[in-house]
C-alpha cells in the first residue's frame, strides 16, 4: 500500500471515535440505538484503519526486514502546530507507526471493540422491564437513561487512547493522554448519583475525583519532563528526537544525570497513569465505574498508557538506565515493589472486581520492572497479552455481576452485595460461557504453562531479569525474586477467586439464580479469550524445547525489537550506552521457577478454597494462618489511610485555613483593614479639628457680628423724615466744622 | 474602504462610547429597546475588530493602523493609537466578551439604561487602553476603566457591595497613584510621552541626572519601575495585592464578573508587556525572579486558597489569580530575557515561547474565567446560592448546564485539546530554563487547578439530587447564546492554536530578533 | 435798589419753612407742598444770583425754569404715589408708613 494512502490511515485511527463523540454529544444524545451504533461505526472504522495500518506493517517486517530494522518508522506525517519563532521553529505534532504502534494498533482497536459490544448488553440489562430510570445510578430495571452519553464517552476514550498510540510526539501524546484522564474521570463517576449506607464505601463520584488527581500528581511531573524533553532536543518528535545522533548531542549537552532526571520526571507520568506505586491507591477505586469501564481502563487503555510511554521513550529510557544505575533501579524496584504489594493485597480481597484490580496493578508492576532491567520486548509482550486476559476477566466479571443481581431481581434481594465473592459460588454451571473465558483468562493470568499467552510473557520478563541478575546486578536478582512470588501469589488468587465465584455450592440465594448473560456480552467473551490463549505463541523463545524449532523464529521479539534495534546498536557504537537489545539465551532456572510458582499456586488456591467449598458465612480460610497480617493485607496495606492522614486532610486544613483565613483573610487583610482604619482615623480627627476649630471659630465671629448687628439695626426705623431730621443735623454740623476750619478759629486746636 | 482602513481604531474605542451616549438619551421604561439596542450597538465595535483582524498585515508584525493627532502640545502628549499582534488578540477578547456580558445582563431590571451605558463606557476604556500609544493616554484610559466599574458593583453587587467595590476602587487607585507620578516624571523630564518614542529615549539615557527636574536617573528608574509594577500589579493581581479581587468578583453582577476577570485583569498584564519591560528593560531583567516567584506564589496560593473555598464564586475568582499567575510567569520570562545584555537562540526561544503564552494565556483565561462566572451566574440565580454545600446532584435536571459547566470546567483546567492548555504548555516551555525551581513548584498549584476543579464539579453536580433543585430549569436559549460562543472558541483554540497564536506570534517573534 | 442779601434771607426762611414742613408735617400731601416751598426757595436764589450778577447769561433763568418743570413732575408723581399708597393702606400718615424700617 503506498505510503500517503498509509499516512491518511494513520491520522484516520483515531479520527472516528473521536468524532463520534461530537456527533452522539452535539446531535444525536437522545437516541439510544443511533447512539451505539454510531460508537460501533466509529470504532470498527478505527479498527479497519488500524489494522491495515498495523498489518502492513507486519507484512514489510516479513517482506523486508534489514529495510523495516533500518528504517523503523513506516509512517511518519505531522503538521506545524504552535507558532513560536519562524516557522521553521514552530512545534509540530504529528503521527507514525512503527512495529511497537503496529502491536499496539492490533491490540486496542480489537479490545476496545470487543468492550463497545458488550457494553451494549451490559447497560441494556433487562430492557423493557423498565420503570422510571434514575438519571445516574445503575438500573436494574431498564436501558440507562445515559446510555448516548456513555457511548459518546466511550468513544472519546478509545478515540484518546489512539491517539497516544500514533502519536509521534510527546505533546500529541500528552494530549491523547489527558483526554483518557478526563473520559477515566467521567466514566469512572457515571453514575455520579450513586451513594452507598456503608460509609466506608467509595462513592463513584469520589472514585473519579480520586482517579483524577492521583493520575495528575504524575502529569504534572511528566508536563515537566516533557518541557525539558524540549528544551533539550528541541523538539518533541519521537523520530526526530530518538536518532542516535539526537541522543548522543542530549548526553553531551545536559550530561546522562540529567537525562536520567528527564526520565524519571516522565517516568513519574507513568507512575500515576499505569497505577504504580505510590500513586497505585486510585486503581482499585476506578471500579466504581460501569464494568466496561474497569475493562476499557485496565486493559486496552489508560493503564496500558503509562506502560506504551515508557516503551515509547525507550531509547531515551535506556540511555538512562544504561548509563545511570539508580534510574533503573528506581524504575525496577517501583514496579518490582508494586508487582509484589499489589499481589498479597489481591489474596485477601472479596470483591469481584478489585481482585482483579489489585491483579492489574501487579501486572503493570511486572512490565514496568521490565522497563527498569531494560527488556523493552518482554515489557511490550506482556502488555499486548495481559490486554487480552485482564479485559476477558474484567468483561467476565461485568457479567457475574450481572448474573448475581438477575438473581438480586429475582429473589427481590438488594441488600446483598453482588460483588461479594463470599455471596457468590456455584456459578460454574449457571454461566457456563463465563466460567470457561475466565478459566482460561485467569489461567493465562497466572502463567499457566505452555498453553497460556501469560505464561509466555511473564516468563520473558522472568528470564530477562534473571539474565540481568546473572550480569551481577544484585537488584535484578531481588526484583526477579519479588515477581516470582509475585507470580505465585497470582496464581493462588487467581485459582482462589475462580473458586469462590463458579466452583462448590452457592452460598446464597443470588447465586443460585444466577443467569448467564446476553449474547452481547458472550461473544466478545469468546473472542477475547481466544487471543489469550493464542497471542503467547507468537512469542515463543527461538531455542525454546518442541515450540522453538516449529515456529523457527521468535515473531514478536524480532518484529517489536524492530523499533528501537538500530537507534539501540548506533548508540552502542558512539559509546553512550554499553549494549542494544539481543535475544537472551534461554535459561532453564527461571524457567522452572516459573512453571513451578504458577502450577503450585494454582494448586494451593484449589486446595485451599476450591477442594471444599466454603459454607454461607464462612470466615476466610487464610484469617487464622495469617493473623494481624491479614488484616493488614486486607486493608491495603493502609496506604488510602496514610494518605488520608499526611496529604488529603492537611491539605485541606492549609488551603482553608492557612492560605484562605490566615494568610488571606488574616494577613493580607488584615493590613489592608489596618491601613484603611488608620486612615478612617486619622480621617476622623481632621474632621474633628476642622469641626471644632475652624468652624467653631467662624461661627463665633459670625455670631459676634450677628449681635453687634442686632444693637444697631434699631437705628432704622422706616420713618422718612426721621432720616431727614438726621441727615440736616449731620448736614448742619458738617457745616459748621468746615466752617470753623476755615474761619482759623480751630488752628490753634488741631495744631 | 480608506476611511475605514485609517480610522478603523478610532471606531473601535470609540462606537461603545457613542452607543452608550445614545442609550442614554432613551427613556428609561423602555427596558427592553435599551437592551436590545444595546446588545445589538455592541456588536458594532465587534464587527469593526475582525476589520482591523482581517487587514492586519502579518508581514508587517510592527503597530499597524496608526492614528496621531496633537492633543495636548504644552506638555508633548499627544493622542497616538496603534495596534499589533499583542494589542488585536485584547482588542477581539474585548468586543467578544462585552456583547455577550451585555445579553447575559438582559435580566436585570433596576436602571437598566445606565447599568448598560457603564458597560459600554466601560468597554471604551478597556479598548482604548489596549491601543493607546502614549502614556497620558494610556492612563486616561486606565482611570476611566475604574469608575464604571465601581458603580456597576456599587449599585448592581451583592450584599457586602459597599465593601467590595470600594475595596477594589481604593485599591487600584492607590496602585495608579504611583503610576501617575511616574509617568509624569518621564514625560517632564524626556518632553515626550510616545512610547514608541520613550522605547528608544528613556532608555537610552545616558546622563547621571534627569533634565528639568534634576534627578538621578538610576533612582527615578528603579523608584518608577516599581510604582508601574505595583500598579499593574494589584490590577493583575499578583500575590499578595491579590485580595480585593474575589471580594469584587463575589459581589460583582454576573455580567460584571464576566468583564472583570476577562477583561479587566488584563490591563495589568497587558501593561507590563507593553510598557514596564520595553520601558524599564534592565530593571525588569533584575527583577525578573521576584516576578517569577510572585506569580509562583500566586499559582500555587491561588490554587490553594480555591481549593479552601465553599462560595463557588469565590472558587472560580481564586482560580483566576491562579491562572493569572501563569501569565506572570511568563511576563518574568520575557523580562529575563528582553533586558538581557546576551542572549542565545535557546534564551530566544524561551522567550518567545514563554510570551506567547503569557498573551494566549490573557486571551484564555479570559474565555474561560467569563465562562465559569457566567455558569455560577446561572445557577445561582436559579438557586438563589453559592454555597457548595447546597447545590447537589443538579446535573440530573439540568443536563446541558452540567455538560456545559464540565466542558468550561476542564478549559479552565488546562485539559489538553482545550485552550488553556496551549498557553500553560507555553508558558511552562518557556520557563524551564530561567526559572526552573519556581516552575517545578508551580506544578503545585496545577495539581490544585484540578482539585478546586473537580471540588467545583463534584458538589454541584454531582452526588444524590438535592430535593430543592428538583424542578430547576436548564439553561434558557439567551444563555445558550452566551456559552456557545465561548465554548467554540475554548475549543477552536485547544484544537487550532495558529489562528490566534500566528498572530501573536508574529510581534512577539519581532521583538526578540 | 434791594440788595441781593434781602433775596437771600427770604429764600433761606422760605427754604426752612419748607424744610421745617418736611419735617414736621405728618400729612404725606403737606410735606409734598413743603418741598414744593424748599424748590421754591432755589428758584428765588438762582433769579435772584442771576439778576445782580451777569443779567446777559440766561443760564440761571434756564435753572429756574428747569426747577419749575421738574417741581411740577415731582408734584404730579408724589401726589400719584400718594393715592396708590392711601389705597393700598387707607392712610397718608408719614409715620405710619414705616415699612422700610429693619
Amino acid at each position: 500500500m503506498s505510503e500517503e494512502l498509509l499516512t491518511v490511515f494513520t491520522w484516520l485511527t483515531p479520527a472516528g471515535p473521536l468524532l463520534t463523540f461530537f456527533v452522539i454529544i452535539l446531535l444525536f444524545n437522545r437516541f439510544k440505538t443511533l447512539s451505539w451504533v454510531l460508537a460501533w461505526l466509529g470504532i470498527l472504522s478505527s479498527w479497519i484503519f488500524g489494522w491495515t495500518v498495523a498489518f502492513n506493517i507486519i507484512g514489510d517486517f516479513f517482506e523486508n526486514y534489514e529495510h523495516l530494522v533500518e528504517n523503523p518508522t513506516v509512517v511518519a506525517s505531522s503538521i506545524a502546530w504552535i507558532p513560536a519563532g519562524t516557522f521553521q521553529q514552530w512545534l509540530r505534532i504529528g503521527v507514525a507507526a512503527d512495529a511497537l504502534t503496529a502491536i499496539m494498533l492490533i491490540m486496542v482497536p480489537f479490545v476496545t471493540t470487543g468492550i463497545f459490544v458488550y457494553s451494549v448488553g451490559y447497560l441494556r440489562w433487562g430492557e423493557g422491564r423498565g420503570v422510571n430510570p434514575v438519571k445516574g445510578k445503575p438500573n436494574h430495571d431498564g436501558i440507562d437513561p445515559l446510555f448516548s452519553r456513555f457511548f459518546a464517552f466511550m468513544s472519546l476514550f478509545a478515540g484518546a487512547m489512539l491517539l497516544l498510540v500514533v502519536a509521534d510526539d510527546l505533546l500529541l501524546l500528552f494530549i491523547g493522554w489527558e483526554l483518557m484522564g478526563l473520559c477515566s474521570y467521567l466514566l469512572i463517576g457515571f453514575w455520579y448519583a450513586r451513594t452507598y449506607d456503608n460509609p466506608e464505601a467509595t462513592p463513584p463520584r469520589k472514585a473519579a475525583v480520586k482517579a483524577f488527581l492521583t493520575t495528575r500528581i504524575g502529569d504534572v511531573f511528566m508536563l515537566l519532563g516533557i518541557v525539558f524533553f524540549y528544551r533539550v532536543f528541541g523538539t518533541l518528535t519521537f523520530t526526530d528526537a530518538f536518532t542516535a545522533e539526537s541522543l548522543e548531542n542530549a548526553v553531551n549537552l545536559i550530561g546522562v544525570g540529567l537525562i536520567a532526571v528527564m526520565v524519571l520526571l516522565l517516568f513519574a507520568g507513568t507512575v500515576g497513569k499505569s497505577a504504580q506505586w505510590p500513586l497505585h491507591v486510585w486503581l482499585p477505586e476506578a471500579m466504581e465505574g460501569p464494568t466496561p469501564v474497569s475493562a476499557v481502563i485496565h486493559a486496552a487503555a489508560m493503564v496500558s498508557a503509562g506502560v506504551y510511554l515508557m516503551l515509547r521513550l525507550f531509547p531515551l529510557v535506556a540511555v538512562a538506565i544504561d548509563t545511570v544505575p539508580q534510574a533503573g533501579i528506581i524504575i525496577g524496584g517501583i514496579g518490582a515493589f508494586t508487582a509484589f504489594m499489589a499481589a498479597t493485597i489481591a489474596v485477601t480481597q472479596n470483591d469481584v472486581k478489585r481482585v482483579l484490580a489489585y491483579s492489574t496493578i501487579s501486572q503493570l508492576g511486572y512490565m514496568i520492572a521490565a522497563i527498569g532491567v531494560g527488556a523493552y520486548i518482554a515489557a511490550a509482550f506482556h502488555l499486548i497479552t495481559h490486554a487480552f486476559f485482564k479485559s476477558t476477566l474484567f468483561l467476565g466479571s461485568g457479567s457475574i455481576i450481572h448474573g448475581m443481581e438477575h438473581g438480586a431481581e429475582h429473589v427481590h434481594d438488594h441488600h446483598t452485595d453482588p460483588q461479594d465473592m463470599t455471596n457468590m459460588g456455584g456459578l460454574r454451571k449457571k454461566m457456563p460461557f463465563t466460567f470457561w473465558t475466565f478459566l482460561i483468562a485467569g489461567f493465562a493470568l497466572s502463567g499457566f504453562p505452555i498453553i497460556t499467552a501469560g505464561f509466555w510473557s511473564k516468563d520473558e520478563i522472568l528470564a530477562e531479569t534473571w539474565f540481568e541478575g546473572g550480569q551481577g546486578e544484585v537488584l535484578a536478582f531481588i526484583i526477579f525474586w519479588a515477581l516470582v512470588i509475585g507470580a505465585f501469589l497470582t496464581a493462588f488468587y487467581t485459582m482462589r477467586q475462580i473458586s469462590m465465584v463458579f466452583l462448590g455450592n452457592s452460598r446464597t440465594k443470588l447465586a443460585e439464580h444466577a443467569q448467564e448473560s446476553n449474547r452481547f456480552m458472550v461473544v466478545p467473551l469468546v473472542a477475547l479469550a481466544f487471543f489469550a490463549v493464542t497471542l503467547g505463541w507468537g512469542g515463543i523463545p527461538e531455542d525454546f524445547p518442541i515450540f522453538g524449532p516449529i515456529l523457527k523464529e521468535n515473531f514478536f521479539h524480532e518484529f517489536v525489537g524492530t523499533t528501537v534495534e538500530a537507534t539501540l546498536e548506533e548508540l552502542a557504537e558512539l559509546g553512550v550506552i554499553s549494549g542494544g537489545i539481543e535475544a537472551i539465551p534461554t535459561n532453564n532456572f527461571p524457567l522452572i521457577a516459573s512453571i513451578t510458582v504458577a502450577l503450585s499456586g494454582l494448586f494451593l488456591g484449589w486446595w485451599v478454597y476450591g477442594r471444599k467449598s466454603l459454607e454461607t458465612g464462612q470466615q476466610d480460610p487464610l484469617v487464622r494462618p495469617l493473623g494481624p497480617l491479614y488484616t493488614f493485607l486486607f486493608h491495603k496495606w493502609w496506604w488510602d489511610e496514610l494518605y488520608q492522614k499526611v496529604i488529603i486532610q492537611p491539605t485541606k486544613t492549609f488551603s482553608r485555613k492557612v492560605v484562605y483565613e490566615l494568610v488571606d483573610k488574616g494577613i493580607i487583610d488584615g493590613t489592608l483593614h489596618l491601613i484603611g482604619r488608620s486612615v478612617f482615623r486619622l480621617g476622623y480627627y481632621m474632621k474633628r479639628f476642622e469641626e471644632v476649630v475652624i468652624t467653631g471659630g467662624v461661627d463665633w465671629l459670625k455670631d459676634q457680628v450677628l449681635s453687634l448687628a442686632q444693637e444697631f439695626r434699631t437705628i432704622q426705623t422706616g420713618r422718612i423724615q426721621e432720616y431727614i431730621l438726621v441727615s440736616v443735623l449731620i448736614g448742619w454740623a458738617l457745616i459748621v466744622v468746615v466752617l470753623l476750619i476755615n474761619s482759623g478759629v480751630l488752628d490753634g486746636i488741631l495744631n | 474602504m480608506e476611511f475605514l482602513q485609517e480610522n478603523i481604531l478610532l471606531l473601535i474605542v470609540f462606537t461603545p462610547l457613542a452607543a452608550g451616549l445614545f442609550i442614554l438619551l432613551l427613556p428609561d421604561d423602555e427596558k427592553t429597546l435599551i437592551r436590545w439596542l444595546a446588545l445589538i450597538l455592541s456588536f458594532i465595535p465587534l464587527a469593526f475588530t475582525l476589520y482591523a483582524w482581517f487587514n492586519y498585515n502579518r508581514w508587517e508584525a510592527g503597530l499597524q493602523f496608526q492614528i496621531f493627532a496633537e492633543w495636548f502640545p504644552s506638555i508633548g502628549s499627544n493622542f497616538h493609537l496603534a495596534a499589533d499582534g499583542i494589542s488585536l488578540p485584547m482588542l477581539l477578547l474585548t468586543t467578544i466578551l462585552t456583547p455577550l456580558a451585555i445579553l447575559t445582563s438582559f435580566n436585570i431590571d433596576e436602571r437598566i439604561r445606565v447599568y448598560m451605558f457603564l458597560f459600554l463606557l466601560l468597554e471604551t476604556a478597556m479598548l482604548g487602553l489596549f491601543v493607546s500609544m502614549d502614556l497620558v493616554i494610556f492612563f486616561i484610559f486606565w482611570e476611566l476603566g475604574l469608575v464604571p466599574m465601581y458603580f456597576l458593583i456599587r449599585h448592581w453587587g451583592g450584599k457586602d457591595r459597599r465593601y467590595a467595590s470600594f475595596k477594589f476602587i481604593i485599591y487600584t487607585m492607590a496602585g495608579s497613584l504611583g503610576l501617575l507620578l511616574a509617568i509624569q516624571v518621564i514625560g517632564l523630564s524626556m518632553g515626550t510621552f510616545d512610547i514608541i518614542t520613550l522605547m528608544d529615549r528613556w532608555v537610552n539615557f545616558q546622563s547621571d541626572t534627569l533634565p528639568n527636574t534634576g534627578l538621578p536617573v538610576d533612582v527615578v528608574k528603579n523608584v518608577a519601575f516599581w510604582a508601574f509594577v505595583i500598579a499593574f500589579a494589584i490590577k493583575i493581581p499578583i500575590w499578595p495585592f491579590h485580595t480585593w479581587l474575589p471580594d469584587a468578583h463575589t459581589e460583582a453582577p454576573t455580567a460584571g464578573s464576566m468583564i472583570l476577570a476577562g477583561v479587566l485583569l488584563k490591563l495589568g498584564a497587558y501593561g507590563f508587556i507593553r510598557l514596564v519591560i520595553p520601558l524599564f528593560p534592565e530593571q525588569a531583567h533584575v527583577a525578573a525572579g521576584v516576578l517569577a516567584i510572585a506569580g509562583m506564589l500566586s499559582i500555587i496560593l491561588g490554587g490553594y486558597a480555591a481549593f479552601g473555598q465553599w462560595d463557588f464564586k469565590r472558587l472560580v475568582a481564586y482560580s483566576s489569580i491562579s491562572h493569572m499567575g501563569f501569565v506572570v510567569l511568563g511576563i518574568a520570562v520575557m523580562a529575563w530575557v528582553y533586558g538581557a545584555e546576551a542572549t542565545n537562540g535557546k534564551m530566544v526561544s524561551d522567550a518567545i515561547y514563554a510570551t506567547n503564552g503569557a498573551v494566549l494565556q490573557m486571551f484564555n483565561h479570559g474565555l474561560s474565567a467569563a465562562a465559569m462566572f457566567f455558569l455560577v451566574g446561572v445557577v445561582y440565580e436559579r438557586t438563589h446560592t453559592r454555597q457548595l454545600k447546597e447545590y447537589g446532584g443538579i446535573w440530573t435536571v439540568v443536563p446541558f448546564f452540567g455538560a456545559a459547566l464540565v466542558f468550561t470546567s476542564m478549559a479552565s483546567l488546562g485539559l489538553p485539546g482545550l485552550n488553556g492548555f496551549v498557553s500553560e504548555f507555553m508558558v511552562v516551555r518557556g520557563a524551564w530554563n530561567p526559572f526552573t525551581i519556581q516552575l517545578a513548584l508551580s506544578m503545585l498549584g496545577l495539581l490544585m487547578t484540578g482539585a478546586y476543579i473537580l471540588k467545583g464539579i463534584g458538589f454541584t453536580l454531582h452526588g444524590p439530587l438535592n430535593p430543592k433543585w428538583k424542578n430547576l430549569k436548564d439553561m434558557t436559549m439567551r444563555e445558550h447564546l452566551v456559552i456557545w460562543p465561548l465554548m467554540i472558541l475554548m475549543l477552536s483554540i485547544g484544537v487550532w492554536p495558529r489562528w490566534i497564536l500566528a498572530i501573536i506570534n508574529d510581534t512577539v517573534t519581532r521583538i526578540f530578533t | 435798589m434791594i440788595p441781593l442779601w434781602w433775596y437771600l434771607v427770604v429764600a433761606a426762611l422760605l427754604f426752612c419753612i419748607g424744610l421745617y414742613g418736611v419735617m414736621a408735617r405728618r400729612n404725606a400731601v403737606a410735606i409734598l407742598m413743603a418741598v414744593e416751598l424748599m424748590l421754591n426757595a432755589v428758584n428765588i436764589n438762582l433769579i435772584a444770583f442771576w439778576r445782580y450778577t451777569d443779567p446777559a447769561d440766561t443760564t440761571g433763568m434756564a435753572w429756574a425754569i428747569f426747577v419749575l418743570a421738574v417741581a411740577a413732575a415731582e408734584a404730579a408723581v408724589g401726589l400719584a404715589l400718594i393715592i396708590s399708597i392711601y389705597r393700598s393702606r387707607d392712610s397718608v400718615v408719614a409715620e405710619e408708613l414705616d415699612t422700610l424700617k429693619y
